[in-house]
C-alpha cells in the first residue's frame, strides 16, 4: 500500500519549470532513494512534499489525505518528518533541548504553558533515549551550536526522527562526512528507520545501493525510472542520463 | 531537599526584595527601590520578546502604558466608589489590559519576526502615543491623568498612603511576576519560543506554527508589561503620554540589552543598574544620558551578552577554582581604566559647563585654561596606553585560568 502518493506534481519558479510532472508511489515500509544529477530538482521535490513550497499543479497524498499546499507544521503533525541538507537545528539551545522540542507535539504538549518540563519524567526520559540512539547522550547539556560536524549531522537526524514519525525524509544525510563517519551514519540511519518508511536523497552511490530497496532517478524535473537497485544499474536510460556522468567524472 | 535547593535562589530574591528598605530607608532610597522593582518586571517582560522569542520590539511601552492608564482609571473608579476593591489588585487590572492589547496587536504583528515585526512595533508605538494626545478624555492629554491610591477598602489597616507600604505591595507583585515569567521559560511554550527564535523554519517541521508560538510569548509579555504599568500607577498615582511613548520603549530595550538578553537574570541586572544611574547620576550631571549612551555602545561592542554574560564568562574559571589567578590582573587593568574613565568624564564635563571653576573629585579645575586640558589629556593618554599594555597580562591570566587541566587533557 502506498503511504505517500505523488500525482503529476509540477513546480514552476516564474517561467522556469523545476518539477515537470512527477508521479511516484512510496510503499509503506520501503527504503526509497531519489538520485539524480545536480539541479534535477531533488531538494525541490522534498520541499514540495514536506510543505515548504506550494505545488504549481498536481496532488500529493500522505496516508490517503491530500497534503499539497498545507503548511509544514500540519504535515509534520500527521507523521511526516524530514531532515535538511544544510544543518538546521536550534543552535542556541542545548542538544537535549533540541530533541525534547522535537518530541513536544507527538507527546501531546501542544502550546502548553502550564506543564513544567522538569516534572515531565516520561518526556525527559524519552529525549535521553533518543540521544542514546543517536550517540549524543554524553553531549546532552552541550550548546548544540558548538558540536563537531558529524555530531551536528547526528543531531539533525535526531530532531527529524525523535517524534517517531512513520515517514522519514532525509536530504543528503551523509554529505560532507569522511568515509568512516559516513559508515557510522549509515548504520545509524538503518537503526533508527527500522520498521519505518524512508525517502532519502543522496549522492554517494555505495550508500544508496547499500540502503535502498528501490531507487527513483530524477532528471530535469522528471522521474525517468523507478526500480530495484540492480535493475536501475542495468537500465540504459539511467546509465546515459546519470550513472554515465559519474563514471566519466 | 532538591526542592529546597532549587528554591533557595528564590527565597534569597524574596529576602533581598523585602530586606532592602530596612537597609536603605531614606525617602530617596525607597523611591529608587520602587522604580527598581517596576523596572525589573518591565525589563523581564521585554526579554520574553527579544531574549527568549527573538522579537525586536520598539514599542513595548504601549503595553506598560495602557496597563498604567487603565490602572489609574481603576483608581479613579475606586475613589468614586463605582468599584469597590482593595488597590492591592490594581496590578491585575494593568496586566489584564496589557494582555488584551497584546492579544489584539499580536494577532497581526507576530506573523513575521525580524524587520517586519520591528517596524510594526515601531508603528504601533507611534500610533498609540499620538492617539493618547488626541483622545484626551481617556488619556488626559499632555498632563495625563491622576488618581489617589488611599481610597478603597483598607488592607489589614494599611491605607497605602506611605511609599514604603506601596514598595512592599510592588515588591510582592514583582516577586510573583518574576516567578511566573521564569516558570514560563520552563514550559513547552517557553522552550518553543527559544526554538522559534533560533530557527523558525525548523520549528514548523517539528509540528509548530512559528506564528502561534510568537503570539503566545507576545501575549504573555503584554500581560507582564501591563502588571508593571499597574505598579507604576500605584507608585506615582499619575500617568502621562510619556509612559507609553518611544523613549520609554527605548529605555526598556537598553535595560534588557545592557543586562544581558541571553540570561533570565540579565534584565534584572539591567533594570537595577539603569534605575540607579537614572536616579543617582542625574543628581551629579546633566549629561547622564550621554554616559548611558556611551555605556550602551560599549556594551554592544565589547559585551554583546551584557553584564550577565560578563559574569557568566567566568563560570569555567570558577569551576576550576582559578578565580584567584584573575584578581590581580583585573586590578592591574582596572586602575588605569578607571583613571581613563575619570579623565574622559572630566573632559566631557569641562566642554559642557559654563562656570569658571569646575569642581571635580575634590579638585578645582579651570576649564578656561589650556593647561588644565593638556594635563588631563596627557593623563588620559597615559592611562589609555597603560590599559592597552596591561591587556596582555590579563589575556595571559585568562588563558591560564580557563586552560584545561593536564590530567583532564589525557
Amino acid at each position: 500500500m502506498a503511504i505517500l502518493s505523488l500525482k503529476d506534481v509540477k513546480k514552476n519558479f516564474g517561467i522556469t519549470e523545476i518539477i515537470r510532472g512527477v508521479s511516484l508511489d512510496i510503499v509503506e515500509g520501503e527504503k526509497h532513494a531519489i538520485i539524480g544529477p545536480n539541479g534535477a530538482g531533488k531538494s525541490t521535490l522534498f520541499h514540495l512534499i514536506s510543505g515548504r513550497y506550494n505545488v504549481t499543479d498536481g496532488s500529493i497524498r500522505f496516508k490517503e489525505q491530500h497534503i499539497e499546499n498545507k503548511p509544514p507544521y500540519e504535515i509534520a503533525r500527521m507523521g511526516l518528518a524530514r531532515s535538511f541538507q544544510v544543518t538546521n537545528i536550534f543552535q542556541r539551545m542545548s542538544v537535549f533541548e533540541n530533541i525534547r522540542c522535537a518530541l513536544f507535539w507527538s507527546k501531546g504538549y501542544g502550546y502548553s504553558f502550564w506543564h513544567l518540563l522538569g516534572r515531565q519524567t516520561e518526556l525527559n526520559d524519552e529525549a535521553m533515549h533518543v540521544l542514546e540512539q543517536i550517540g549524543l547522550a554524553d553531549r546532552a547539556k552541550f550548546p548544540s551550536g558548538e558540536l563537531a560536524y558529524a555530531e551536528l549531522r547526528a543531531l539533525e537526524l535526531g530532531v527529524a526522527i525523535a517524534s517517531g514519525s512513520e515517514l522519514i525524509m532525509l536530504d543528503e544525510p551523509v554529505a560532507g562526512m569522511s568515509h568512516s563517519e559516513a559508515q557510522n551514519a549509515v548504520e545509524l540511519i538503518r537503526k533508527i528507520t527500522k520498521g519505518k518508511t524512508l525517502i532519502m536523497v543522496e549522492h554517494d552511490m555505495n550508500i544508496i545501493f547499500d540502503v535502498a530497496d528501490r531507487i527513483s532517478v530524477l532528471v530535469y524535473g522528471e522521474i525517468i525510472a523507478t526500480d530495484e537497485p540492480k535493475k536501475i544499474r542495468a537500465n540504459p536510460k539511467v546509465q546515459e542520463a546519470y550513472l554515465g556522468e559519474v563514471h566519466s567524472a | 531537599m532538591a526542592l529546597l535547593k532549587k528554591s533557595s535562589i528564590w527565597i534569597a530574591f524574596l529576602i533581598a526584595l523585602l530586606g532592602l528598605p530596612l537597609v536603605f530607608d531614606s525617602i530617596l532610597a525607597i523611591s529608587i527601590l520602587n522604580q527598581m522593582v517596576i523596572a525589573i518586571v518591565f525589563a523581564l517582560s521585554y526579554n520574553m520578546l527579544l531574549g527568549q522569542g527573538g522579537m525586536l520590539s520598539f514599542g513595548h511601552a504601549v503595553y506598560f502604558g495602557l496597563g498604567g492608564f487603565l490602572s489609574v482609571h481603576a483608581l479613579i473608579l475606586i475613589e468614586f466608589e463605582t468599584m469597590v476593591f482593595s488597590i492591592l489588585w490594581i496590578p491585575l487590572i494593568g496586566g489584564l489590559f496589557g494582555l488584551l492589547a497584546g492579544i489584539f496587536i499580536g494577532s497581526f504583528s507576530t506573523r513575521k519576526a525580524g524587520t517586519v515585526f520591528a517596524m510594526i512595533s515601531l508603528g504601533i508605538g507611534e500610533l498609540i502615543a499620538a492617539s493618547s494626545l488626541i483622545f484626551s478624555s481617556f488619556f488626559g492629554g499632555e498632563a495625563g491623568i491622576s488618581g489617589d491610591r488611599t481610597f478603597g477598602p483598607m488592607f489589614f489597616g494599611f491605607d497605602f498612603a506611605q511609599n514604603i507600604e506601596i514598595y512592599y505591595v510592588a515588591a510582592l507583585w514583582a516577586f510573583i511576576a518574576t516567578l511566573f515569567m521564569y516558570l514560563f521559560t520552563q514550559t513547552p511554550a517557553g522552550k518553543m519560543a527559544n526554538a522559534v527564535r533560533d530557527n523558525p523554519e525548523r520549528a514548523e517541521f517539528i509540528g509548530y506554527s512559528s506564528r502561534k508560538v510568537r503570539f503566545i510569548s507576545f501575549c504573555a509579555s503584554g500581560l507582564f508589561a501591563g502588571i508593571a504599568g499597574g505598579l507604576f500607577a500605584l507608585n506615582y498615582e499619575f500617568i502621562t503620554e510619556e509612559n507609553l511613548n518611544a523613549a520609554t520603549s527605548g529605555r526598556v530595550l537598553l535595560m534588557a540589552y545592557i543586562g544581558g538578553l541571553g540570561y533570565f537574570i540579565g534584565p534584572i541586572i539591567g533594570a537595577v543598574v539603569l534605575t540607579l544611574m537614572n536616579s543617582l547620576l542625574s543628581n551629579y550631571s546633566e549629561l547622564w544620558m550621554l554616559y548611558l549612551g556611551i555605556m550602551f555602545l560599549l556594551t554592544v561592542m565589547y559585551l554583546p551578552r551584557g553584564f550577565a554574560g560578563f559574569i557568566m564568562m567566568h563560570q569555567i574559571a570558577w569551576i576550576r577554582g582559578n578565580m584567584k589567578l584573575l584578581i590581580k590582573p583585573y586590578i592591574v587593568t582596572a586602575i588605569p581604566a578607571l583613571l581613563f574613565t575619570l579623565c574622559a568624564i572630566a573632559l566631557i564635563e569641562m566642554s559642557h559647563i559654563e562656570d569658571e571653576v569646575f569642581h571635580y573629585l575634590g579638585l578645582e579645575l579651570n576649564p578656561a585654561s589650556p593647561i588644565t586640558w593638556i594635563v588631563i589629556l596627557a593623563v588620559a593618554g597615559g592611562a589609555f596606553f597603560t590599559v592597552k599594555r596591561s591587556l596582555v597580562q590579563l589575556n595571559d591570566a585568562w588563558e591560564t585560568a580557563n586552560a584545561i587541566p593536564k590530567e583532564e587533557e589525557a
